[in-house]
């Protein structure tokens, strides 16, 4: 308690630290301009399972804008995002305006250089959570800074919506090794109960 | 009348002359130890000292494995936000009344028997923590691991009974700290056994499940030291003593009487809600807590949450070493005023938290808050081994049960669902410490004082002791072990009690009394 003294060079570096800010303005989803049209060969109720089903995302840039539209479009970051249903009472998945907050998109399904059109097939990861789901693209410049987007759902996020079901992680070896364990220790109870019974007598 | 009584007291006495050569370390009349050798093994006290922290470590390990892994359960598991705070209620409020009932279970069997059947008989839901698959399943594996937090009453009772009162603070604060510390190491622990795991090849959502096993062969293991190397007391097991007649098998309705009759016990379980509830909430909600707002990763969320249960390694014991140090100079008024600065601070810094927005300034918050709030739990227990003998364990009992009854409270109220920010919700829970803090200036011992009075004009500690023996069961000698106790805390008086002629410790064991 009496030790706890920073000296002033430490208070210094640490504040130098914490305030250090990178590329400083802050993107907002609602100043990005949609773009690309994205589509799935998910429909809108289907059920996949992680590590086995697959869907293909295609992505597209809108014809109808004036040309040079994507003239700073370096990469495209194709994700996977929770539905509406699946961020309920769940702040860790909550969407923020502010991109750098934002936590609706964290699966990467692909990262490529951008062309005007573009198709992926995607397996689902094994480490997929069961959820509801939709996928998004964005469009990303030079410096990595996310300039445009498109997504297979709408602006509510209610069509298209599909579901994934994740791995449960309970494995046979994990299911036996609980219940020996578990026994070994209810045994070991009862084997010095024993013991102590005998030594009362 | 008094002959028999002389006859009893000559009995004990032949023996304990013979009896004291056989320890290694320096002990009172009552056996118990006078010093504290931190790094020695001697039996059966320091045996029983690390025995009994190391156990107790390995319960806070387990009972504090989800919450740093949390990150990956919640999403395996589909949790929201209401399903988590649940659990974590659900975690700390079954050892409310399985302290209460290690108590007793301490005051009748003794603690050894006691703390090992209690964490074997909780390790299988460690293990089925790893085939958990919904939200109502980690509800229940949170709890009934929660249950082995009672072992915490019988660390408590084991060194009360193998330590002598100028040192019983400090081997309670460091048995007590130490265990603490476990769940503070498995916020390291956990994060680094996962990662290890995933690295060998495991996805995540199986990584986690085989993590657990961890803390289950820890326990596992604990527990069965304790049967094979542990001693209730300095003189033997329970089970020994009760059959030589030379331990009193007490009735269980008379200890619960004299326990739940006495207000201190109440007292101090209501203050340690604010200081052990509150640290056993931050340990539920911190990794989270710095996860989501600073957005750090799960191992660095993980290093800083660990650092406030890793305090414990110092902060406790000193708050007991404290204890112990006021009392040399204040007797009981300086371990109870102690209590109630130490505690306070430690609520101020929760407040001064709530409101600190920068990831530095929270982690230092964090820090000093850590240490305040974890001295006041050893002072807490600096005082509670005076508040009763004959129902010791059950009053240890109370004021453990009441920590997490805090911890209950504090979580109901501030972090169940999402009507506050964490870190407003952190913000009010500093305030409540310092208002439940206040009722400390309530405790008065009519031989020592309280904090705002003296003591009463010649009440004597035998007197208080005493008092929970009916004439009858005085007449037959069952209270010579309170006597003795009562003998040996005459230093809690102060300095003005040491006039009376008492060395500087303990009552040597060669003079024994004459008059009872």
């Amino acid at each position: 308690m009496a030790g706890l003294r920073l000296s002033k060079t430490t208070i210094a570096l640490l504040l130098l630290i914490v305030c250090h800010v990178g590329p400083s303005m802050a993107v907002l989803f609602s100043q990005l301009p949609k773009t690309l049209i994205v589509t799935a060969t998910t429909k809108s109720g289907d059920v996949l399972h992680a590590g086995e089903d697959k869907f293909t995302v295609t992505w597209a840039l809108n014809t109808s804008l004036p040309a040079g539209a994507d003239a700073n479009y370096k990469t495209v970051k194709v994700l996977l995002c929770y539905a509406p249903v699946s961020q309920h009472d769940r702040k860790w998945r909550k969407s923020n305006n502010d991109l750098k907050k934002d936590k609706t998109c964290q699966f990467t399904v692909v990262k490529q250089d951008y062309s005007a059109t573009g198709k992926h097939e995607y397996t689902v990861a094994r480490d997929i959570p069961t959820a509801s789901y939709f996928v998004r693209a964005y469009a990303l410049d030079a410096s990595d800074t996310k300039v445009a987007f498109g997504q297979t759902t709408d602006a509510n996020k209610t069509s298209n919506i599909f579901d994934i079901v994740g791995i449960t992680g309970r494995t046979t070896g994990i299911f036996v090794s609980a219940i020996v364990f578990s026994a070994f220790s209810g045994v070991a109870l009862a084997f010095f109960y024993v013991v102590e019974n005998k030594k009362k007598k | 009348m008094a002959k028999k009584s002389l006859e009893v007291e000559a009995e004990v006495e032949v023996e304990d002359e013979g009896d004291a050569a056989q320890f290694k370390m320096p002990v009172d009349s009552d056996h118990k130890a006078t010093e504290f050798w931190l790094f020695s093994f001697a039996k059966p006290h320091m045996r029983a000292f690390h025995l009994s922290w190391f156990s107790f470590f390995c319960c806070f390990v387990s009972s504090f494995a989800a919450p740093p892994l949390l990150p990956v359960i919640r999403d395996n598991l589909s949790l929201t936000t209401t399903d988590i705070g649940n659990a974590g209620i659900a975690s700390v409020s079954g050892a409310v009344f399985a302290r209460l009932a290690m108590g007793t279970a301490c005051d009748l069997v003794g603690p050894r028997l006691a703390s090992a059947s209690l964490i074997l008989i909780t390790t299988p839901a460690v293990y089925c923590s790893s085939l958990i698959d919904s939200a109502t399943g980690f509800l229940l594996v949170r709890f009934f691991t929660g249950f082995s937090l009672a072992t915490f009453v019988s660390t408590q009772f084991w060194m009360s009974s193998m330590f002598s009162p100028p040192k019983v603070g400090l081997a309670n604060g460091v048995a007590g700290g130490w265990g603490n510390m476990g769940g503070g190491a498995t916020q390291l622990i956990m994060p680094l056994v996962y990662e290890l795991i995933k690295k060998i090849g495991s996805t995540n959502f199986i990584a986690w499940r085989i993590a657990f096993f961890i803390p289950g062969v820890m326990q596992t293991c604990s527990a069965i030291a304790v049967l094979m190397f542990g001693q209730d007391m300095p003189d033997g097991n329970y089970n020994k003593l009760h059959k030589a007649g030379e331990k009193h098998k007490d009735n269980f309705s008379e200890v619960f009487k004299h326990a739940v009759t006495n207000y201190r016990g109440w007292i101090l379980a209501l203050t340690y809600g604010y200081c052990f509830g509150v640290e056993l909430t931050i340990d539920n909600i911190i990794a989270q807590y710095f996860y989501d707002r600073f957005g750090v990763n799960i191992s660095k969320a993980g290093t800083i949450a660990a650092s406030f249960g890793l305090a414990n390694i110092v902060s406790r014991p000193g708050g007991g070493l404290f204890s112990d140090y006021l009392s040399k100079f204040f007797g009981m008024r300086g371990r109870l005023w102690g209590l109630w600065v130490v505690q306070t601070l430690g609520g101020i810094f929760c407040v001064i938290l709530g409101k600190t927005n920068s990831l530095a300034g929270s982690i230092v918050v964090l820090l000093l808050f850590s240490l305040f709030c974890q001295a006041a739990c050893g002072l807490t227990f600096g005082v509670v081994p005076f508040v009763s003998r004959r129902s010791l364990g059950l009053i240890s009992g109370m004021g453990g049960g009441g920590g997490n009854v805090g911890a209950v409270l504090t979580q109901l109220i501030f972090f169940h669902n999402s009507k506050y920010s964490t870190e407003d919700g952190i913000f009010y829970m500093g305030i409540m410490i310092l208002v439940c803090t206040l009722p400390i200036a309530l405790i008065h011992f009519p031989q020592w004082g309280g904090m705002l009075c003296g003591p009463k004009p010649g009440y004597t500690p035998e007197d208080y002791y005493q008092s929970e023996w009916s004439h009858h069961e005085q007449q037959k000698g069952y209270h010579t072990a309170s006597l003795r106790f009562a003998e040996n805390s005459v230093r809690e008086g102060g300095r003005s009690a040491r006039g009376s002629g008492h060395s500087k410790h303990t009552v040597p064991v060669e003079t024994s009394p004459t008059d009872v």
